[in-house]
């Protein structure tokens, strides 16, 4: 907590650089740990600008079914993306959702999907296999460009234009996390960030709104 | 105690002990078997229990995994499909008869439920599960609800992490602590502890008041859950657990009561089978010891005791035989078959008593001198001679076989008359049957039987009476030398009862009822009287006045004589003395018994009377038997010795009857011959005697020896003593013996009247002799 208050401090100072320096764009680097400080990968890392609209856009994504597997294991996604699930298995696969954001099922099917899931709805959808109970993916579905996930060391790095940012935080494992705000100026900024994870947690951690 | 009682209550007692020694073990067992049992049975009872638990559990599971993981389902779990939810719980609850199936938040909301009257929002009370607990699927999950007991399983809802729980229950009701009693034949209770207070849930135990205090129990926790702690109670009476047992142990009871009955009555019936032919052989035995030999002793079994009851009939007839043939050895004389002198008797008996009036007749026949058929032709001749006697005898049909042998040559026979007179006829004819000459090997020997005969009658009741009676008979006849005699009451011996005789001799001689009589001795050539012999007579107070034969030789028999010697000695030497010196001198002359000599004192009495009443000695004559010194000849001479030698003169007395040598009496210290009285009796009849009684004379002459005849009751035989020389006679002729005063007046007569004695065969031709004549 003492470490969170310095850095809010050293966003206020950021955010008086940012008024002097606007539309400067600044490399934000998160670095995800444990309290013991083991890195922690998959977290799912989102700014949402608060002083700006950010245009509107979506992408295209994949998750592929590699040996019973949702690879990868967690994405985030604008909302409108369309994410294919090609199944790199031998054996079928059927894909479902039951979460509010996107509710939906791909019937059993084998090699590339033909069709593609638009998330439309900004939220977290848990993927799984309606044959295969050990299967679960997670995709995280966002209104804002800025996010990522973090590496195996545990960071994630970005460019964000200076500006005043909502910064959320998500792990399948993790407890939630309250959302900050970060102020981005012209120079990097490097967050730290502790989260609690639980590995053995019976249920998907809420996601951050 | 009986043979039989002993050989029952063994039997008995036995059996007794060994059932009691069975039923105490099985009864033990038994105990320790239901308590083992009971103990078994909990441990199955738990573990079927706990197996039933997991049972349901996995049922549970699976059902509720099969819901959780319908796709459906799990889609309307993620719409909150209230409705749907519910219908899908109480279907799939239904399928396995589940009691409750509940879907809550993984925080433990109940989002629908099926069989518990719950709102939908408010949390599950038995939710064991919070959103981050742990669940393990292993362990046994109880909840508790309005008393009502569940068994929970909760599975997780995934799409595909878990959403929501599934909570599916059986209720541990009555109906399933039954089917669990059904297996384990146990009770079984489930009991709840609210607020520190157990309290029984469900229960198969019928009433509490029906439980009972000897229950094993085993409490197995079925959840120690904090508000859901439950237990199990297992239990089972034991009073119930031993019922079997008890009733195989009662069953032993009767079991035992009925073979120890059973076995009573055949070890006593056995045991009476025993006893009873051994009672009868008892009283078998005591009638043969009883004499009868005629007991049947067949049992007719073929078992020991017939065995026993054959030896005994062997033992029976053999005892028998041996009887018989003691009987024959008792009462029958062995040579001739006939009876014994015992048989006779008491054979003579029993006619004696069965007589009824009629007389009876006994014979006692001797066989004369039988010996001298041993002597000279054997033993074999004379055995044969009695055996064909006997058989003579008892062929006579009057004598009916009652015939004996009562010595070596004696029979008897009796036989019943048809009266009195025939006895003389009887006996006739045994005579005549023994009459013939006896053949034996062809040879005739010449018997002579001798028959004394007595009839019974008054005092000859019995037989040792009669046949006595008949001895005497026949002593009569041998004596008279005639063929047969008849008893008569003469024949009977004076004295009977010698017994109190010397009683009465003693009180004779104490109260002087004894006599001397006085015979006086006269000088055959002079016709003086030369002295007297002294005899005694008692003058017995009832019978009168008995002669010396009545009374001297039962004293000499019985010693007595010495003091009848000294009274007659001590008396006599007083007479001789007090005539003496009346200037009368008498030689008297005293019997001396052979006893007498014996007497070593008698010398010195001798001499002390002599000396006391001062007579002298020449006066007195002793006279002796020759008896008197046959016995100790040199004894009897030194007392002669000593008597002569007190001046006292010997007599020697009977003489010729006696068988003492001619040379003894050489040497003796007598000074007289005394010719014995049948010698001079048989003078006048039998003129053999003359000779011999001459030659006495003449060798008591050559002798030097006075010689004295006695027993002259004739003149002739007094002048044939005087022709031979005789010195001195004595006898009837002169005087019987006299009482004291008449013999004083006899002598007394005898001085005043001279007799010529003039013998009886005087002859003329002897006239020339007549001057020889002695005056009387």
């Amino acid at each position: 907590m003492t470490r969170l208050h310095h850095c809010v401090r050293g966003a206020a100072a950021l955010l008086v650089l940012l008024f002097a320096q606007s539309a400067l764009a600044a490399a934000v680097t998160v670095a995800v740990t444990t309290r013991a400080g083991a890195e922690v990968q998959d977290a799912a890392i989102i700014f949402d600008p608060l002083d700006a609209t950010p245009p509107p856009g979506h992408d295209k994504a994949i998750i592929d079914q590699v040996n019973k597997t949702f690879v990868p294991h967690v994405i985030v996604i604008r909302t409108g993306t369309a994410v294919t699930f090609p199944n790199s298995d031998r054996i079928r696969h059927e894909v479902y959702s039951f979460s509010p954001a996107k509710m939906f099922t791909l019937k059993l099917y084998a090699g590339p999907s033909k069709t593609s899931v638009i998330f439309d709805k900004p939220g977290l959808v848990v993927l799984g296999c309606n044959i295969h109970d050990k299967m679960s993916a997670f995709v995280g579905v966002v209104d804002t460009p800025y996010f990522g996930k973090t590496t195996s060391a545990g960071v994630v790095s970005m460019d964000l234009p200076a500006g005043r940012y909502r910064l959320r935080v998500w792990h399948p494992n993790a407890a939630a996390i309250a959302a900050q705000q970060i102020v981005v100026a012209a120079g990097p900024l490097s967050i730290p960030l502790k989260i609690d994870v639980d590995s053995a947690a019976a249920a998907v951690a809420a996601w951050p709104e | 105690m009986t043979l039989r009682t002993r050989i029952a209550v063994t039997f008995l007692l036995l059996l007794a002990a060994v059932l009691a020694a069975a039923l105490g073990a099985v009864s033990a067992a038994n105990r320790g078997n239901a308590e083992r049992e009971v103990n078994r049975q909990l441990d199955v009872g738990a573990s079927v229990f706990s197996r039933l638990l997991e049972s349901n559990r996995r049922q549970l599971t699976q059902a509720a995994q099969a819901v959780a993981a319908d796709f459906g389902f799990r889609e309307a779990v993620a719409t909150r499909d209230t409705e749907t939810l519910v219908s899908v719980l109480e279907n799939s609850g239904a399928r396995i008869g589940a009691a409750l199936v509940v879907l809550t938040s993984l925080d433990g909301d109940v989002i629908a439920a099926s069989g518990l009257n719950i709102q939908a929002g408010t949390p599950f009370p038995a939710a064991p599960m919070k959103r981050r607990s742990t669940v393990d699927d292993s362990g046994i999950t109880v909840m508790v609800d309005d008393g009502r007991i569940y068994q929970l399983v909760t599975v997780p809802v995934r799409s595909p992490l878990p959403v929501a729980w599934i909570a599916m229950a059986f209720e541990l009701d009555q109906k399933a602590a039954r089917e669990l009693a059904d297996i384990t034949g146990l009770a079984v209770t489930l009991s709840v502890n609210s607020g520190g207070r157990w309290s029984d849930a469900v229960s198969t135990i019928p009433a509490p008041a029906e439980r009972r205090s000897d229950v094993v129990s085993r409490r197995i926790d079925v959840s120690k859950w904090g508000n859901a702690e439950v237990v199990a109670i297992l239990s089972r009476s034991l009073a119930e657990a031993r019922a079997p047992f008890e009733r195989l142990t009662r069953v032993l009871f009767l079991i035992a009561a009925v073979s120890l009955l059973a076995t009573g009555v055949a070890a006593f019936w056995l045991a009476r089978n025993i006893t009873r032919p051994l009672q009868d052989l008892t009283r078998a035995v005591d009638r043969m010891r009883g004499g009868a030999y005629d007991v049947p002793l067949d049992l007719q079994r073929p078992d020991e005791l017939g065995v026993l009851a054959d030896g005994l009939q062997l033992m029976q007839t053999a005892v028998q035989t041996r009887d018989r043939f003691i009987r024959q050895l008792a009462y029958q004389d062995t040579l001739t078959g006939v009876m014994n002198r015992t048989a006779f008797s008491e054979a003579l008996d029993r006619a004696l008593a069965q007589s009824a009036g009629l007389p009876i007749a006994v014979a006692v026949i001797n066989l004369e001198r039988f010996r001298r058929i041993n002597e000279h032709l054997g033993y074999s001749v004379g055995d044969a001679v009695l055996t064909k006697m006997a058989a003579r005898l008892a062929a006579v049909p009057s004598v009916n076989s009652a015939v004996a042998r009562l010595a070596a040559d004696q029979f008897a026979a009796f036989a019943r008359l048809p009266d009195s007179g025939n006895l003389l006829h009887w006996g006739t004819s045994l005579v005549l049957a023994l009459a013939d000459p006896v053949f034996v090997e062809a040879q005739p020997i010449d018997i002579t039987a001798t028959l004394g005969l007595a009839q019974s009658g008054a005092g000859r009741a019995s037989s040792d009476e009669l046949m006595r009676c008949a001895d005497l008979a026949l002593d009569r006849a041998r004596r008279e030398k005639r063929a047969l005699a008849v008893y008569e009451e003469a024949l009977q011996p004076a004295a009977r009862d010698q017994l109190s005789l010397l009683g009465e001799l003693r009180r004779a001689v104490e109260r002087d009822e004894l006599r001397m009589f006085f015979q006086p001795k006269i000088e055959l050539k002079t016709g003086r009287v030369a002295g007297a012999e002294v005899l005694l007579r008692w003058q017995h107070p009832e019978r009168g006045l008995l002669g010396p034969a009545h009374f001297i030789p039962f004293a000499e028999q019985t010693g007595f004589i010495r003091r009848l010697t000294r009274w007659t000695l001590d008396h006599a030497i007083a007479q001789g003395a007090a005539w003496h010196r009346a200037g009368q001198a008498l030689c008297l002359a005293v019997n001396i018994s052979a006893d007498d000599i014996g007497d070593m004192r008698l010398d010195a009495r001798l001499a002390s009377l002599l000396t006391r009443h001062q007579l002298p000695p020449a006066l007195l004559t002793l006279e002796v038997t020759e008896s008197g010194f046959i016995d100790d000849p040199v004894r009897a001479l030194r007392m002669l010795e000593a008597i002569a030698a007190l001046g006292v003169s010997l007599s020697i007395d009977d003489f010729g009857t006696g068988y003492s040598s001619l040379s003894h009496l050489a040497r003796m210290p007598v000074h007289e011959l005394k010719i014995d009285r049948s010698f001079v009796q048989g003078l006048e009849a039998d003129p053999e005697s003359a000779p011999v009684v001459r030659a006495a004379i003449d060798m008591g002459h050559g002798l030097g020896l006075k010689v004295i005849a006695e027993g002259i009751e004739s003149e002739e035989a007094a002048l044939r003593l005087r022709n031979f020389g005789c010195d001195v006679a004595q006898g009837y002729l002169y005087s019987e013996p006299l009482p004291l005063h008449a013999f004083e007046a006899w002598m007394l007569g005898r001085e005043r009247v001279p007799v010529i004695a003039v013998p009886v065969d005087f002859k003329i031709e002897n006239l020339v002799e007549t001057s020889n004549l002695a005056l009387y």
